[in-house]
């Protein structure tokens, strides 16, 4: 059985070989073929004149800001405006570190571009604390100790604030829902939980 | 990232003509949440990104008894799950939607995106030069493929990423196409296309057409639906199968049912012959048994994916019982 | 008073001895478990919670200095080959390109043994090519892209059994085994052992390539002033990045500092310097600018370590009643393309009594990343099968698993022939069994009705972890009474900073918010190990309390002077200094600071030698309850029991939260996490983290935390044995016996996937 199956995808394979010399194939190189050359898309990079203007609100401040349409906002945070708190992981959408809030909603600010932030609020990590100030839910992280290494840590508390202003009194499941997008390799998980269920209780 | 320009178009002429002149040198941006992705591993590389989110008109969600639900092409996949109807009449495309991706992911991405999303191959993510990307070979068929298709395959082995689409194909969904040239509106179920049919694209759009809303016919009191997805991990993987089902009920037997499968084919499948089975079929664990025996008969599958043969099948069983136990 | 002496020490670290000349204390204290702790022990917060919460944690990865410049790595995409040409002058005339490091013109720096910094025989997929700095990072990385190289694509092999053939292709030129032949182990007489058995078990298991994946990448900042190099890095010892910095870089280790204050997670990943900080360090001289380099999620998962595969054949005697008779084990496991350790044979040398034991390991070369220590090498592989064979075993011979493990507990270690300081295991099995519910899990394997299956499964557990010299402590006292504790030591996610601070707060009895804690910087603190081996608590914690006696000694001394009287006659209480008697003079410590000018009291505590003769481990078992979806093949963990000897707790919410951090670890392994390699090309495919699974805040399971130990007083002042790495041990173990008892299959291989279960149901 099991060898039956390989010799039949192998001989599908060979079949490929011959499927993409053929008629399909050579449409496929005009498809496919790269849109603008490498040095053609450096030298755009490189000319200021192809920034675009970008009135960026973050944490309450607005900033007259002018960036490359292909800079991420978690980019646009972390390096124009300094504000490191924002982490980036894996750049990819797919572990949470980069959590903020656009308009009071989660999303992960490394896969989305800076300017489409234009008109919308953006509350980073460091927008939650008033003054030197902790907010409650990052008393709660201290607290129950929510944290190791705390590197996933600011985005996992922008994703527990996003949770408690749409639910502020989440059952645990709504909370293992609610910080389902964020990744913690050091497995703090367990008082990761527990911290947002203390801040529910205390808000 | 490399550079690309960024068009906001005024309208959908205007997005369709300019996204139109050539062959993915200048690409559709919703969400982005796929887009960036296959920006980043270099999959695409667009000059340009045009921006539907700038185009007015596209995000709503109407309801009308007659018409059932239109959706906006660039609605949230969070903000749709939440509507009041959908969680009312729609629990199959309610629960696909909250199965999907990520909470953070749901409030970026857009339900037209996640319709038009590119197949997930990790050859094809990665930097391999595969059939799809224009090579001239499959890595998958003789390599790695336990995420694979086992049915529709060939030359390209490829599974469909999108949950809600299983969910909507059981719902008789359809969609709206627009272009520069006027629209068009073509049932779900042919809007997908297998690789035998063309290897570079995974739907029917050509290059200029957008789609710009989704409809989902009204639902009889009688209907019930469901989904189950299955993933390996608690949260965040993409379905390694997923099984759908809309069914009309009276009494103790199904009038009129479809069934749908994710993970399992190059599109969200369908079995004509299921569905008919599901037709008249009395409400018995034994009868859910025996026809879920039948599906994926023509199955293939690889050398590393034959589990999701007994898997679709234990999950279509499930989800039957399930709907059915009140 | 301060008393002390330089000896040899002799430690375990991440599996291997290390033995170095230490500078120990001599000084004697009294016992910490005949006193009443008012700090030590308790649950304090995290004296760091505020950094890591408030987003103003400065981590190596958001340093910023000015003028930096960025750099990136081109790596070889070809699981083997030569470079035959490179030309960089395209990428070098990209505007914002300021300077690139091939082989051709870097310099010829030995790494990893035989091979180079750049080296143009590239052994896998992510070898070092080419390092560009440029203005920002987009740019370096599209310079890359023009760089042009001539690749002479080689053989290559990425499976361990296939690089052990003899045509196998070569990575090295006197083949693929390292050191040309297995490593040995053996005491009694096995063939004798097997002779006595009245049954035996013989079965192979396999263990996964895991991949650290740490969530802060491996990053450097490296900043020159003259001949002074800085480097800000994302490590887990200070001092092994500088003395390899300065050491290849012909510095002398004065002229070189490395600073490292938050790092977001290594588990082993980060204990060498990499590569990427020597480039940087060669590349920044040469521009005259700071460069800043990070890793990207890629490069993590191709270049910076991985746990080795392992293959292990095992076998076991035991009698009818239930005594062991013998063991073997023949196992490999894959190196990676460099040196490194694979061996897993530890957990079948030590943690059952025994007396004939043989193991014969292989650590093989393949065209893969390279092995590095991660969290328990060779203990968590070694364990997963070491476990499952004694289960086996105790099936065949009808015992309860548990009582078999108990009929062959040990006080003494077999390999040194030496008792244990201490060793509370029977403790720990009875708590945990009892708190699981062991006696109600089905019986026999696989008897629960379906479709969803229960079972429970056992784990015991042995580590080093004892620490030991040498580690110092210097404490300051300030002006106004509060304190500043400097250690060259390193927190990385365990709670360091607070445990130690405790430590002095408990001594010198001043309030947590009065002690400041340094840790992460060569240039400042006094020597203290990398941060691995779950040794940092055992060795520093001792040294801050010889730091702070000391200064409570002086500030007695200060007092005695300043109010006329002896020493004798005053009490440390509360942080105030008493007379006796009736007439009561007294002075707070403030008091005596402030007396003592400018001047400020330093002292300098070190870690005292570990007693002779004995054997320092920790001990544990998990018991794991999973329930199996038989129609789907799911394993889900439901419950981890976790009981611990690991000497004194210094603070039971750090100490959870490290528990908690291993078991997660450990389910991931057991059921989630693999680096898969294509078999036609040799190329990595689980590049990211949505194709590498990592376990979800979804798949915690409920745990529940027994520690059945207080200090262990022969080991140290502190008492503290270690808790990272046996946390994680034996996971993956108590999961795969507990998957056995619900559906009555072995699944022999990790991780345990649903394709893998369906399989063995259908068979
Ligand atoms: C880590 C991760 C996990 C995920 N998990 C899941 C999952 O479990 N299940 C699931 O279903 N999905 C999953 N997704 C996919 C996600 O749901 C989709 O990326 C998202 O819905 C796409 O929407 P978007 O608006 O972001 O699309 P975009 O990224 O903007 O676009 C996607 C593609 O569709 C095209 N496009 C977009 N809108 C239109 C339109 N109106 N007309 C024509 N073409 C258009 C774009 O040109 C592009 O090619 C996951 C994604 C990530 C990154
Ligand atoms: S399955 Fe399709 S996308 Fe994947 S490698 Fe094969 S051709 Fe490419
Ligand atoms: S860094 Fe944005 S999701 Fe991982
Ligand atoms: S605390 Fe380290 S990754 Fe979450």
């Amino acid at each position: 059985m099991k060898k039956k199956s390989v010799s039949s995808s192998l001989s599908r394979r060979q079949f490929l070989k011959g499927f993409g010399s053929g008629v399909a194939g050579s449409v496929a190189l005009n498809k496919i073929a790269s849109a603008l050359p490498l040095q053609k898309t450096l030298e755009k990079a490189a000319n200021d004149a192809n920034r675009t203007p970008l009135n960026l609100s973050v944490n309450g401040k607005t900033y007259r800001l002018s960036v490359e349409p292909n800079r991420t906002l978690a980019e646009v945070i972390r390096e124009d405006l300094q504000l490191t708190g924002t982490k980036v992981v894996c750049n990819h959408g797919e572990c949470g570190a980069c959590t903020v809030l656009l308009d009071g909603e989660a999303v992960y600010s490394c896969h989305i571009l800076a300017l489409d932030a234009e008109g919308k609020s953006v509350t980073t990590i460091e927008g939650l604390l008033g003054g030197e100030e902790l907010h409650p839910l990052q008393k709660a992280f201290v607290k129950k100790d929510g944290i190791q290494c705390g590197f996933c840590t600011p985005g996992q508390i922008m994703a527990a604030q996003a949770l408690l202003l749409k639910n502020p009194r989440p059952a645990k499941e709504d909370v293992l829902e609610g910080m389902s997008g964020n990744l913690c390799r050091c497995g703090a998980y367990p008082k990761i939980i527990e911290s947002v269920l203390e801040a529910a209780k205390t808000d | 990232m490399r550079y690309f320009d960024y068009i906001q178009p005024e309208n959908i002429k205007q997005a369709s003509e300019s996204a139109g002149r050539d062959w993915r040198k200048a690409l559709l941006y919703a969400g982005g949440t796929d887009l960036l992705g296959l920006i980043k591993n270099e999959v695409e590389s667009p000059a340009a990104l045009i921006n539907l989110k700038a185009i007015p008109g596209l995000n709503g969600i109407e309801y009308s008894e007659r018409e059932g639900l239109t959706i906006g092409a660039l609605v949230k996949l969070s903000q749709l799950s939440a509507h009041e109807v959908v969680r009312e009449k729609y629990s199959v495309l309610e629960q696909a939607l909250k199965e999907t991706a990520s909470p953070q992911l749901r409030n970026m991405g857009t339900i037209g995106g996640n319709l038009c999303q590119r197949p997930r191959c990790w050859y094809f993510r990665g930097d391999f030069h595969c059939l799809r990307k224009g090579g001239d070979i499959c890595y998958a068929v003789d390599g790695e493929n336990k995420y694979h298709c086992v049915i529709g395959g060939g030359p390209c082995f490829i599974v469909h990423p999108s949950d809600p689409a299983v969910a909507l194909l059981t719902l008789d969904a359809g969609v709206t196409i627009a272009s520069a040239k006027g629209t068009k509106r073509v049932a779900l179920k042919d809007f997908f296309v297998l690789p035998e049919d063309d290897i570079y694209r995974e739907n029917i759009l050509q290059p200029g057409e957008i789609v710009t809303h989704i409809h989902v016919p009204p639902v009889s009191e009688k209907t019930v639906s469901g989904y189950i997805k299955f993933r390996e991990r608690g949260a965040w993987d993409f379905a390694v199968v997923s099984v759908a089902a809309t069914l009309r009920i009276n009494g103790d037997t199904i009038i009129d049912g479809k069934a749908a499968f994710g993970g399992v084919a190059p599109k969200p499948w369908q079995e004509e012959k299921i569905n008919q089975k599901l037709k008249g079929l009395s409400v018995k664990p034994g009868n859910f048994e025996s026809l879920s025996a039948e599906v994926l008969k023509e199955a293939e599958p690889l050398n590393q994916n034959a589990f999701k043969l007994p898997l679709v099948r234990n999950l279509l069983k499930r989800l039957l019982v399930q709907l059915t136990a009140s | 008073m301060a008393d002390s002496k330089i000896i040899k020490s002799k430690y375990f670290f991440e599996e291997d001895f290390t033995e170095e000349l230490a500078e120990v204390s001599a000084n004697k204290y009294a016992d910490w478990n005949k006193k009443e702790l008012k700090v030590v022990g308790k649950p304090v917060s995290r004296v760091d919670g505020y950094d890591k919460v408030s987003g103003s944690a400065v981590f190596t990865f958001d340093v910023i200095l000015p003028n930096m410049a960025h750099a990136k790595t081109l790596r070889c995409p070809h699981p083997h080959a030569k470079i035959k040409r490179i030309n960089t002058k395209k990428a070098e005339k990209i505007p914002g390109v300021l300077g690139i490091l091939t082989y051709e013109n870097a310099p010829k720096i030995s790494w990893y043994g035989k091979s180079f910094l750049f080296d143009p025989h590239l052994r896998y997929e992510g070898d070092e090519v080419a390092f560009v700095a440029a203005e920002n990072e987009r740019i370096a990385e599209q310079a890359l892209k023009l760089i042009e190289v001539d690749y002479e694509i080689l053989p290559f092999v990425t499976d361990a059994a296939e690089a052990m053939k003899k045509d196998a292709p070569k990575l090295y030129d006197d083949g693929n085994i390292r050191g040309g032949k297995p490593s040995v182990y053996e005491r009694g007489d096995i063939d004798k052992g097997f002779e006595e058995a009245s049954a035996v078990a013989e079965q192979t298991y396999k263990t996964q390539v895991e991949i650290h994946n740490p969530t802060e990448p491996h990053c450097s900042v490296v900043n020159w002033d003259g001949d002074y190099l800085t480097i800000w890095d994302s490590t887990q010892g200070v001092f092994s990045v500088r003395d390899r910095v300065a050491d290849v870089l012909k510095l002398p280790a004065s002229r070189v500092r490395v600073i490292k204050k938050y790092m977001g997670g290594a588990f082993g990943a980060k204990l060498e310097a990499g590569k990427y900080t020597v480039m940087a360090a060669l590349l920044a001289r040469k521009i005259g600018r700071p460069v800043r380099i990070a890793l990207d999620r890629r490069e993590m998962n191709l270049s910076v370590g991985n746990r080795p595969d392992s293959v292990q054949k095992l076998k076991g005697g035991a009698t009818k009643d239930g005594r062991l008779t013998a063991l073997y084990q023949y196992s490999y496991g894959a190196a990676g393309a460099h040196p490194a350790g694979a061996g897993c044979s530890w957990a079948l040398r030590t943690m059952y009594l025994c007396p004939n034991v043989k193991t014969e390991e292989y650590t093989v070369y393949i065209n893969a990343g390279r092995a590095r220590p991660f969290r328990a090498p060779g203990h968590v592989q070694g364990f997963f099968a070491l476990e499952a064979l004694i289960d086996e075993l105790a099936e065949k011979i009808g015992m309860d698993p548990l009582e078999f493990r108990i009929k062959n507990h040990t006080d003494r270690d077999q390999v040194f022939d030496a008792p244990y300081t201490s060793k509370l295991l029977l403790d720990a099995y009875r708590v945990a069994a009892e708190a699981i519910g062991w006696k109600n899990r089905p019986q026999p394997a696989g008897s629960d009705a379906g479709p969803l299956k229960r079972g429970i499964g056992m784990s015991s557990q042995i580590w080093w972890g004892g620490g030991g010299p040498p580690a110092y402590a210097t404490l300051k006292l300030n002006r106004d009474g509060s304190v500043r504790i400097i250690a060259g030591s390193q927190d990385i996610g365990t709670g360091t900073y607070t445990i130690l601070a405790q430590v002095a707060s408990e001594v010198l009895e001043i309030p947590m918010e009065k002690v400041e804690v340094l840790l992460g910087d060569t240039a400042v603190a006094p020597y203290c190990g990398s941060s691995g081996g779950s040794t940092t608590a055992p060795s520093v914690s001792p040294a801050v309390r010889d730091a702070a006696e000391q200064m409570k000694a002086k500030l007695l001394s200060g007092a005695a002077a300043h109010l006329n009287v002896s020493e004798s006659q005053l009490v440390y209480r509360n942080g105030v200094i008493h007379t006796k008697g009736k007439n009561k003079k007294s002075m707070t410590i403030r008091e005596i600071a402030r007396k003592m000018g400018e001047r400020v009291l330093v002292t300098t505590g070190k870690r005292e030698a570990n007693p002779d003769g004995y054997a320092i481990n920790s001990f544990g078992v998990q018991f794991a309850e999973v329930e199996v979806d038989t129609e789907t093949g799911k394993v889900s963990v439901k419950k981890i029991v976790a009981a611990y000897d690991i000497g004194r707790v210094l603070n039971p919410k750090t100490l959870e939260n490290q528990i908690h951090g291993g078991i997660i670890q450990g389910l991931g392994f057991a059921l989630f996490e693999e680096r898969i390699i294509d078999r036609n090309t040799g190329k990595v495919l689980t590049t990211n983290l949505h194709d590498y699974k990592l376990p979800t805040v979804k798949d915690t399971p409920q745990i529940d935390i027994r520690i059945v130990s207080k200090g262990d007083s022969k080991i140290s002042n502190t008492g503290v044995k270690g808790v990272g790495e046996p946390a994680m041990i034996p996971t993956p173990a108590a999961i795969g016996n507990a998957v056995y008892n619900a559906i009555g299959k072995r699944i022999k291989s990790l991780p345990i996937t649903p394709d893998k279960v369906l399989t063995a149901l259908q068979s």
